[in-house]
């Protein structure tokens, strides 16, 4: 299998009007929305899904991964001008843009993000095209057994690594277990924790989780929450820019963000957060410029964005290779795949090998056309930053209910829907994180079919999941990410030192 | 619940309050699961693992956690959880959250009758209201053309089916 041949097919392919068209639809989308405050790429992804229902595949994903990446871009512009980060990975950019941003250095701050953004996607990119290949070669290898321990490690890394608390974050994984089981069961025909209720018998639909946890459930938590929120947007005065002696100070932060970035969204380790706090803290370790950081350094906006920006060609990497979503925004774009009957998996390549190039080649045109976007025409994207927020919500209420009923015009998953808002809502007040649920609904039917397909290989001998090395090792993968966090506390215990905190956080786990 | 007049305790006591609440809310959640398995009918044949299996383990779990977060309410105080939760709800206006809440239920059930471009017209600047927007003219414009133009664009270009209700010769 020769990869250059094919993504130069997968060139010819997206760079035709019809491809090009919906990249460039996908990705001005994807900013618009994604540069709306307190909207990240998950929640922009969900609500525009049922715009693509009648689209072709190909062109559908292409425009969704133009939606991905502009929301990713568009939420960087609100984390600077608003300190407002749509998503936990943005959360990093917001220390030093904002405080960029407060010492009129906005317009440097938004640059560097954008081209950082563009390098890193570009790098990342080329690491997806040369890596996956070979990843799904090597996936061909698993077997039920290791698809089990793979969903396990997803689980585990995903609430254990992200979020402020590992109960509290078991707790969301389990009630998303619990959605993902409504329904009829496939192997049996057994209607399974329906209530008696005929219209849970098809399951409770992923858009429905996705739309009801993220849009409606922020939408009534930022109601609860508004009379008590102002907020102000800094004026860009300065040129959208930067000097020599900002860019010879971006580019290596730039470079060290992407290195990070990409191998940890490649992990199943939940997606961005973990490497943009990574960066942040990297580059302010190496920095000459110490007393800079907090009023301002440019670096702890460049590191952060190119290593958000790299995350998501990493986590491509699992998603098409072994159907794995990493994070709740990959879980979205897993339901996308499905929508289309597509099961993304080592053999998505062999099977729809147009289709996967056509995709990659498109981030590269979608890259391309984001730094376009965000460069020159940056002020049109401010104004959207002005829109008032009573206007705004009510517009979610309006989309995430469209977006719900047009999938079968049923007033009974318009209801659910809400209901699951209201979940979303107690969630956010109380401190659970959404991730883990929408995760735990998308890879329950994957953990259980694979858990009864090895059982049945193995004839009921459970010993199938520690005896064969891929299983045994990724559930021992997942035992380390539970317990990854508590060992710096347990180190400096046994150094006799003073515990600071008993728990090492990776970001705060509102992936939306 | 927003008068802010509350002295500091009693809202913490508050905080603590719902989020046991909550813990109770989570182990009854287990409880229920658990009481639906039974009803799972296990299918005719033999299968290594039935249809049972995992409602049970995903039951017990929930019941599991469900205690130990009720330990972190009680017992094991987790202090910086119940001090979040207290700017929470001092924060909380609970009548704006209700009252999106019921319009849009009042929305999704005038979808059908009144037809999307109706009801979407009348919902945002209901809700626009709700949510605070003093100018009612302009939301009814942008409420109206929401409506017009995603009914129009679902139901000629994108192929998506939606209500076209009292509308139904004109559009």
């Amino acid at each position: 299998m020769d990869v250059l041949t094919n993504l130069l097919n997968g060139f010819a392919s997206a760079l035709t009007p019809q491809y090009l068209l919906l990249a460039a639809l996908g990705v001005t989308l994807g900013t618009a929305i994604g540069v709306l405050p307190g909207i990240g790429p998950a929640l922009t992804v969900a609500l525009l899904l049922p715009l693509t229902y009648n689209f072709d595949p190909t062109g559908a994903l292409i425009m969704f991964a133009g939606i991905y990446y502009g929301g990713m871009y568009g939420g960087s512009t609100t984390s600077i001008l608003l300190n407002t980060p749509g998503e936990s990975a943005s959360v990093a950019t917001t220390f030093e843009g904002f405080a960029m941003a407060k010492s009129g250095r906005g317009g440097a701050a938004l640059a560097t993000a954008a081209i950082g953004s563009f390098v890193a996607g570009t790098i990342s990119t080329l690491l997806l095209t040369f890596v996956a290949p070979v990843v799904a070669r090597l996936a061909l290898l698993f077997q039920p057994a290791d698809y089990f321990s793979l969903t396990v490690l997803a689980f585990m890394s995903v609430t254990a690594l992200v979020g402020k608390s590992f109960l509290r974050g078991m707790i969301s994984l389990f009630i998303g277990l619990f959605i993902g089981l409504i329904g009829i069961d496939v192997l049996t025909g057994q209607p399974r924790l329906t209530f008696g209720m005929a219209e849970l018998l098809d399951g409770i639909d992923v858009v429905v989780v996705a739309v009801g946890l993220f849009a409606v459930g922020e939408a009534l938590y930022v109601a609860s929450q508004m009379r008590h929120t102002k907020e102000e947007i800094l004026p860009v005065k300065s040129r959208v820019g930067m000097t020599r002696d900002e860019w010879r100070r971006s580019w290596p932060a730039w470079l060290r963000g992407t290195l990070l970035g990409f191998p940890f969204g490649a992990l199943p380790a939940g997606g961005a957060e973990i490497p943009t706090f990574l960066s942040y803290t990297t580059e302010k370790r190496l920095s000459k410029n110490k007393e800079e950081w907090g009023h301002g350094a440019i670096e702890g906006v460049a590191g952060p964005e190119a290593a958000n920006n790299a995350a998501f060609s990493g986590v491509l990497v699992p998603l098409l290779t072994l159907g794995l979503p990493t994070s709740a925004t990959a879980a979205i774009l897993l339901v996308a795949f499905q929508i289309y009957n597509l099961q993304p998996g080592p053999l998505l390549f062999q099977k729809s090998p147009d289709l996967v190039w056509a995709l990659i080649a498109s981030l590269y045109i979608g890259n391309v056309m984001l730094l376009i976007l965000n460069l020159p025409l940056i002020r049109i994207w401010i104004r959207i930053l002005a829109i008032p927020r009573a206007v705004l919500y009510a517009g979610i209420l309006v989309f995430g209910t469209l977006g719900v009923y047009s999938i079968s015009n049923s007033f009974v998953d318009v209801m659910i829907m809400y209901a699951i808002g209201v979940l979303g809502f107690f969630m956010r007040r109380y401190g659970f994180p959404v991730g883990p649920t929408i995760l735990g609904v998308i890879l329950l039917p994957m953990a259980e079919a694979q858990f009864r397909r090895a059982l049945s290989i193995s004839q009921g001998d459970p010993s199938v999941f520690f005896t064969r090395p891929l299983s045994l090792g990724l559930l021992l993968a997942a035992a380390t990410a539970v317990l990854l966090p508590y060992i710096p506390a347990l180190m400096a215990r046994l150094r006799r030192k003073p515990v600071e905190s008993g728990r090492v956080i990776f970001g705060d786990g509102q992936d939306d | 619940m927003t008068s802010g007049d509350d002295s500091k305790p009693a809202t913490s006591a508050r905080a603590l309050f719902s989020l046991r609440a909550v813990a109770l809310t989570v182990i009854s959640l287990g409880g229920i699961i658990l009481t639906q398995v039974s009803r799972i009918g296990t299918g005719a044949g033999f299968i290594v693992v039935g249809p049972r299996i995992f409602p049970t383990v995903v039951g017990v779990g929930i019941l599991i956690l469900g205690f130990l977060f009720l330990l972190r309410t009680t017992a094991l105080l987790d202090n910086a959880l119940v001090e979040e939760v207290t700017a929470e709800e001092a924060a909380t206006d609970w009548r704006t959250a209700i009252l999106s809440l019921l319009s849009l239920v009042a929305y999704a059930s005038l979808l059908h009758p009144l037809g999307y471009t109706i009801s979407t017209a009348l919902f945002f600047p209901v809700a626009g209201r709700i949510l605070g927007s003093t100018r009612l003219k302009r939301d009814i414009v942008i409420g109206l053309a929401l409506g017009l133009v995603i009914y129009l664009t679902f139901t000629r270009v994108l192929g998506v089916r939606l209500p076209a209700g009292l509308l139904a010769g004109i559009l």
